[in-house]
């Protein structure tokens, strides 16, 4: 336990960055999924579990698809034509 | 209002918070040391008093139900929301098939995705119902439940595509599941009323502790909340892909380049 809080904390840091580091909003989408998801294994091994599901299912699914969509609607051509 | 304004009430508003903000901070308890007096009692009084083994769905739907009850028409203001913003010109007029946004590809699905989607669709949404009925056993309940039941029926858009989808998920059903959902939790409020009880009195029997039948009226406030969650999650999922596929008419050269 002593050593998985603080990687956690690291991990979650760490990728939590990486959202606002990453340019691309492709990817960036796929970094917020994976933040929710190291959240989330946080949030439960603080023994939280029903606020770790809220945040696997909204954090780490339902948000990142929306965004998904969202995306989709705003690239109207298609990818080999950008630059 | 110009920029330079709007930052300056935002310094203004932020020294204004601070010292609160630092005496809250400063009263925490220390991290991870102790479990606070609330759950404490809590631990000690819910067992007993509600029957219920998860403590949070004891606070959630009946020591703090009110609360809950808030939220909850939160969430039905915010989609409801969402939904007027997006459907827009469209009203609310639904094109019986899909349409498609023209000169996009039709990206062709491998048949390895639609399988895995067929198993796990399913699956997922067992799993969801199982979140949902369990809440005053287990870990989880109505909104958590809810939204891995809105998430299963992502994954017939993912394994069908758009067609399938908007066949499966019919937009008014969806409304009736989210309005009839937080009626029928305003009514677990309304209810006890009838029978001389206060608001959201928990007058049904309370069941067995550790049993998928406990906690009495948590159970029904519970199902109202999955079928609010589900039919509004579900109800965004839609009208989002609904904007990005309803323009049937030809674009203006304008909004190509951006």
């Amino acid at each position: 336990m002593t050593v998985i809080l603080p990687l956690l904390f690291l991990l979650a840091a760490g990728s939590g960055t990486a959202v606002v580091l990453i340019r691309d909003p492709a990817r960036q989408i796929f970094a917020i999924a994976v933040n929710g998801l190291v959240l989330a294994i946080l949030f439960d091994a603080l023994q939280a579990p029903d606020v770790a599901l809220s945040e696997l299912a909204v954090g780490s699914a339902a948000v990142p698809l929306l965004f998904l969509v969202a995306l989709m609607a705003v690239r109207n051509q298609p990818p080999e034509e950008k630059s | 209002m110009s920029p330079r304004l709007r930052v300056a009430l935002l310094a203004l508003s932020g020294l204004a918070l601070l010292p609160g903000a630092a005496a809250v901070i400063a009263g925490l308890p220390p991290f991870g040391a102790t479990i606070a007096q609330y759950g404490e009692r809590i631990n000690a009084i819910a067992p007993d008093a509600r029957h219920v083994a998860n403590m949070v769905s004891a606070i959630n739907f009946d020591l703090r139900g009110l609360d809950t009850l808030g939220e909850e028409f939160m969430l039905l203001a915010a989609i409801t929301g969402t939904v007027v913003l997006l459907r827009g010109h469209r009203g609310e007029g639904n094109s019986g098939r899909a349409m498609r946004r023209a000169g996009r590809a039709l990206i062709p699905r491998s048949e390895a995705v639609v399988l895995a989607c067929r198993i796990a669709g399913p699956l997922t949404a067992v799993f969801g119902l199982y979140v949902v009925v369990h809440a005053t056993v287990t870990p989880g309940g109505g909104f958590q439940g809810g939204v891995i039941l809105a998430s299963a029926t992502l994954l017939i858009y993912l394994g069908e595509g758009y067609a399938g989808w908007r066949d499966a998920v019919r937009s008014h059903w969806l409304d009736a599941l989210e309005g009839g959902g937080a009626l029928l939790f305003a009514l677990c409020g309304l209810g006890p009323m009838l029978m001389g009880a206060a608001f959201m009195q928990n007058v049904l029997p309370l069941g067995t502790f550790r049993d998928l039948f406990s906690g009495g009226l948590m159970l029904i406030e519970n199902l109202g909340v999955a079928l609010a969650v589900t039919g509004g999650f579900t109800q965004l999922f839609l009208e989002f892909m609904e904007e990005t596929r309803a323009t049937d008419e030809p674009e203006e050269p304008g909004e190509e380049s951006a």
